[in-house]
This record gives C-alpha cells, sequence and structure tokens, in this order.
C-alpha cells in the first residue's frame, strides 16, 4: 500500500482519538456547568424551595455554546496563522505549535466570560425565591469549567486543523479539506455540543438520583430540585457531578462522538480506495476541490462510500433493537407500560 | 392587558430607578426606531471608521436582543437560543442579498440598495411570524410574534451588514465572498452574533428579570466582537484608514467590554436576593 494511502489512515485515527478526548470532555465540562446535565432541574430547585449551592451556566444550548468556544478559538488561531506561516515556510507546523495553544487559551477566558454573565444573570433573575449568589460556587467553578473547557476547544481545533491540511500532511495537498479552519472549527463545535448533549446525562438518570425508583419510572414532581442537595460527603455542588459522571458517562459520550467520526472517515476513505481513487490521485486532477468527483474514479468512490455508509446504518439499527430487547427482558417491563 | 402591562413595567421601573445609572429608551417601539434608523444611517455610508460602525453594531445588537426579549418573554426556555441563531440566519441571508443589491442607486460612497436586504428580511420576518401565529397554520399564539420576528430580521441584517463592511471595509460582493466567507470568518461573525442576540435574555430568564440589565449583555457581547473583529481587520489589512482603524477599534471594544462587563457583575450582585461569600442550602416551606 502506498504511503499516502497509510499515512491518511494513520491521521483520520488521530482524529478519531482526539474526537474522543473532545466529546468526553466536552460531557464533562458541561456537567461542572450544569448546563445541560441537570440545569432543568438548577434552574427548577429555587422554585420548589430548594437553595442550592449549583452553577448555573445557561450560556445557551451546547451545541451552540461548543461552537462558540470551538469558532472563536478557530478565529484566532485562522489569525495567528495567517501572520506565523509565512515566517516558517519550512515547516509550517511550528505556527501550529504556537498558534493552537494560543488560540484556545484566548478562547478559554471568552468561554469564562460567558460563564459568568450565564451565572449571575439567572441567579439575579431568581432573587423571589431567595436564592442569594454564593462567591465560592461562583469563583470554584470557573477554572474547572475553563479547564475542561479548553481540552475540548484545543481536540477541536487541532482536528480541524488537521483536516484542513489533511493532504498536505498525507502527501499530496489536493486532498486537503475544502473549508477554512474556522468553518471546521465551528461545525465540529456544533456536532460535539449535540453529542454531549445528547449522550452520556448518566447523572440524570437512574444511577444516581433515583436508584431506589423502579426501571424506567418517569420523574414525579415532588423530587424535583433534590438533584441538587446532598453529595457523596456534604453539600452537593456542580463539580461533584463531574467525578462520578466521568467513570462512565464522559467516555460514553466520547465513545459515541469518537465512533461517529472513526465510522464516517472509514467509510469515506475505504469508499476512495474501492473507487479506485486512491493509492494514485489522476493526474490532471485539479486543485479546486468541487470539481474532483467529476472524474468517473469519483463517482464510484462516492457510490461506494454511501453503499458503505447503509450498511453501517443498517447494522446499527439492528443491532440496537436487539440490545434493547435483551436489556427489558433482562430488567423487566417499564413500569406503566 | 397591555395597559395593565406596561403599568406594571412603569411600576418596576420607578421602584428601580435609582439603581440604574444610565437608561436605556423607555420602551421597546422608541429602541426599535432609534437603534433601525441609526444602523441602517451607518451601513450605507461604508467609507466610516470602523469605530463608528462598530456604534452601529452595538446598536442593532441591543435591538435584536430586545427582540428576542420580546418574542421569549411569554415563557420560552429552551426556544430563546433558537430565536437568536434564526435572527442570525436572517441575518446572514439578509446581509448576502444586500449586498448583491449594494452595486444598484450607490451615490458616491453611499450604498442606499443594501437596505433592500434589510426590508427583504423584515418582510420575511412578518410572514413568517404570521404563518407561526395563525390560527390557520401552526397557531403558536405568541404575543406581538410578528413584529419581534420583522425585527429580528431586519435588526439580524443590519448587525450582519455592520460586521461585515468593518472586516472588509467595503460592501463589495466579491470582496466579502473571498475575505469573510472563504476566510472562515462567517463562522466566527456567526456564532458571535448569535450569542449577542439570544445570550442576554438567555442568562437573565427567569421571574425577575428586568430589562436594562438584560439590554446591558449584548453591548458587553458587542464589545468582545469588537476586539476580534478589530484583530481581523488588522491581519487581513483590509481597512481604508490604516493600520490606526483597527487599533482604535480593539482600543473601543477593550473599553466597551470591561465598562458594561463590570456594570452587569455589579447589578446582578447588587439585585439579587443576597451575595455572601459562602453558605448552606436550606429549603423554603
Amino acid at each position: 500500500m502506498p504511503l499516502e494511502v497509510v499515512l491518511l489512515f494513520a491521521w483520520t485515527l488521530v482524529i478519531v482519538f482526539l474526537a474522543f478526548l473532545a466529546c468526553h470532555f466536552e460531557d464533562n465540562e458541561s456537567d461542572i456547568g450544569s448546563q445541560s446535565n441537570p440545569n432543568s432541574q438548577v434552574q427548577l430547585a429555587p422554585q420548589v424551595g430548594q437553595v442550592h449551592r449549583f452553577f448555573n451556566k445557561a450560556i445557551s444550548g451546547e451545541p451552540l455554546s461548543n461552537a462558540l468556544y470551538q469558532g472563536t478559538a478557530g478565529m484566532i488561531a485562522w489569525m495567528l496563522l495567517y501572520k506565523l506561516e509565512p515566517l516558517v515556510p519550512d515547516a509550517k507546523w511550528k505556527a501550529a505549535v504556537v498558534a493552537i495553544p494560543l488560540a484556545v487559551g484566548a478562547s478559554a477566558l471568552i468561554h469564562m466570560i460567558f460563564a459568568t454573565t450565564a451565572h449571575c444573570g439567572r441567579i439575579a433573575a431568581q432573587k423571589r425565591f431567595e436564592q442569594p449568589i454564593y462567591l465560592d460556587v461562583f469563583y470554584g467553578h470557573l477554572i474547572p469549567i475553563a479547564t475542561h473547557g479548553f481540552l475540548t476547544t484545543f481536540s477541536i481545533v487541532s482536528i480541524a486543523y488537521i483536516q484542513s491540511n489533511l493532504g498536505a500532511l498525507a502527501g499530496d495537498p489536493r486532498l486537503n479539506h475544502p473549508f477554512a479552519l474556522p468553518l471546521l472549527a465551528f461545525i465540529w463545535g456544533i456536532t460535539v455540543g449535540s453529542i454531549g448533549s445528547s449522550t452520556g446525562d448518566v447523572h440524570y438518570g437512574t444511577e444516581r438520583e433515583f436508584q431506589d425508583r423502579p426501571f424506567g419510572e418517569g420523574k414525579r414532581v415532588i423530587y424535583h430540585g433534590r438533584i441538587t442537595r446532598y453529595a457523596d460527603c456534604g453539600i452537593r455542588t456542580s463539580k461533584d457531578i463531574s467525578p462520578f459522571c466521568a467513570k462512565f458517562g464522559s467516555p460514553a459520550t466520547g465513545l459515541t462522538f469518537g465512533l461517529i467520526i472513526l465510522l464516517e472517515n472509514w467509510r469515506t476513505l475505504i469508499g476512495m480506495k474501492l473507487g479506485g481513487y486512491l493509492p494514485v490521485l489522476p493526474a490532471n486532477l485539479p486543485l479546486v476541490p468541487t470539481v474532483h468527483f467529476a472524474t468517473a474514479e469519483g463517482n464510484m468512490a462516492a457510490v461506494w462510500g454511501i453503499i458503505l455508509g447503509l450498511i453501517i446504518i443498517a447494522a446499527w439499527i439492528v443491532g440496537n433493537m436487539i440490545f434493547v430487547k435483551w436489556i427489558r427482558a433482562k430488567c423487566g417491563p417499564f413500569v406503566g407500560a | 392587558m397591555a395597559a395593565a402591562e406596561e403599568k406594571k413595567a412603569e411600576e418596576k421601573k420607578v421602584e428601580e430607578k435609582p439603581k440604574v445609572e444610565f437608561k436605556f429608551p423607555p420602551n421597546e417601539t422608541q429602541l426599535g426606531i432609534i437603534a433601525g434608523i441609526i444602523a441602517a444611517l451607518i451601513t450605507i455610508f461604508t467609507g466610516l471608521p470602523a469605530v463608528i460602525k462598530a456604534v452601529g453594531m452595538i446598536f442593532a445588537f441591543v435591538w435584536c436582543a430586545d427582540s428576542v426579549r420580546k418574542t421569549s418573554k411569554y415563557g420560552l426556555g429552551t426556544g430563546v437560543p433558537s430565536i437568536g441563531v434564526m435572527g442570525t440566519g436572517y441575518g446572514v441571508v439578509g446581509a448576502l442579498m444586500g449586498l448583491a443589491f449594494a452595486r444598484f442607486g450607490n451615490i458616491g460612497q453611499f450604498y442606499p440598495g443594501v437596505l433592500v436586504g434589510v426590508v427583504f428580511m423584515g418582510l420575511i420576518g412578518l410572514v413568517s411570524g404570521f404563518f407561526s401565529n395563525s390560527e390557520k397554520y401552526i397557531a403558536l399564539k405568541i404575543p406581538r410574534l410578528e413584529r419581534a420576528m420583522m425585527e429580528l430580521g431586519m435588526a439580524g441584517t443590519l448587525a450582519l451588514l455592520l460586521e461585515i463592511s468593518i472586516v472588509t471595509g467595503s460592501l463589495n460582493f466579491d470582496a466579502v465572498v473571498t475575505r469573510v466567507m472563504e476566510t472562515g470568518v462567517i463562522a466566527f461573525m456567526f456564532i458571535l452574533s448569535g450569542m449577542a442576540m439570544f445570550h442576554p435574555y438567555n442568562a437573565c430568564l427567569g421571574p425577575d428579570e428586568r430589562r436594562e440589565r438584560t439590554l446591558m449583555v449584548p453591548v458587553e457581547i458587542s464589545g468582545l466582537l469588537c476586539i476580534i473583529l478589530g484583530f481581523a481587520l488588522l491581519i487581513l489589512g483590509t481597512s481604508p484608514w490604516g493600520p490606526w482603524d483597527p487599533a482604535l477599534l480593539i482600543v473601543f471594544g477593550v473599553v466597551i467590554w470591561v465598562v458594561f462587563y463590570t456594570r452587569f457583575i455589579k447589578t446582578c450582585m447588587k439585585e439579587c436576593y443576597a451575595t455572601v461569600g459562602t453558605g448552606l442550602i436550606k429549603t423554603i416551606e
């Protein structure tokens, strides 16, 4: 197999690893700020008389807030690369090594700014429920939020950088991603946020808060806000949720995102290989990315990629059905079903 | 109903007057008219320095955030960001349309043609608000949705046009495509504009939300936006006024951000139930 192809697969695996890290830390970061995990409960708790010590990081939904951190970091990284890359034309990676951490650091500061406005604004708007702003909660959560967000943003911006230079890194610049770095970071930010928002919220469910309820029972109104009361030791804050979710919820979220990236890239690359497109690109291939598929090999690569994608989807659907059937048989029927 | 609401709002204002050191226009209509006229005037004069465009942008964002607040006030919770993103979407489409029309009817440096996009997006907002609210179609029955959507479309378009005009220094469609779209700056503009629209109300949501306090947040976010757009302008070197223009924009952004951020946090800490160093949880029966 030619070196270019091996390198393409290798870089794809690096992206998958970074994606795993990104979504793992994204889930954890949203738990510390109680952004998606028990946010409705944190919002509701003072209204039912449960004054709490949680951080209310209601920047927005997770997809958009992650798009903010990563889009901002991508933009700043792009600006730094624009200025730094001409200084080191022979080794452009040196520019990236400086630009990406600086950009991500700046984005972490912006993340903290938005977290403070969200927490203060929301608590101030709950005056009539006698919910005070606890300054130790306010300051104590900012650094964990920023550091976890830093790791997510760092991984995502690295993915965007690798993707926008994938061809150059693997040996053929014509395979570079057509989108610019900030745009890729923005799209990946929305994706990582959506997956972190929808997956891995184990703290919210039966595993922690409602352990003594029968399998599948819905939450009764009298239990609302209870999630903010006591931790394993002492009064629960948002920070106590993170170690719990780090054991299972966050890795599961990371695995979800990593698998999506892995399967998506894998089917594209295998499709390109089966279509006869990959080992040697056609010699007259222009650099304009949208023209790639004008060749017969390009068309075949797309067709194979779509067929493989459909096979993967079918396999997941069947696997999920079997799994749900097995788990219902094992744990009993839903109460009330 | 409306009179009662206004009375209530007035009472609230009277009660909290001593705490507010500066005043926004007292009602939503006045704010819309003032912000709309200022932003539209600054938009069509493309030769202005970036700082003045940033002032117009701040007005447009305050108007946007006020429109989001208007739409969401009746009881939207998780839907607030969606409204804001829709406003940004309106803005991007309207800005592109305005740019396409910019070449028509210009007098020197004045491009009144871009306002076609603004008016068009206002109409689209009105129509979508009508369809969402109408009993025959979606029947959401949100009070004053049509007006809020129209204002959101217009304000979003003005805000995006001003941002684009800051970065490219002109309203030339080709320059915008190469400098804003292909470089990916549009992604950043999209998300931070969205934040300036929906974050204020999303962050301040609750029964004791207050309009003056909420409207400090879009100004603060606009400051952040000015800082980063200033750096982008510096790097792209597109300003007709030379490097002093972006430098001034960055300084302006920093000042605006520091003033409004500290003021917002202080206001929140003053107006909340209590700001204490630490404390325990309690259950209020």
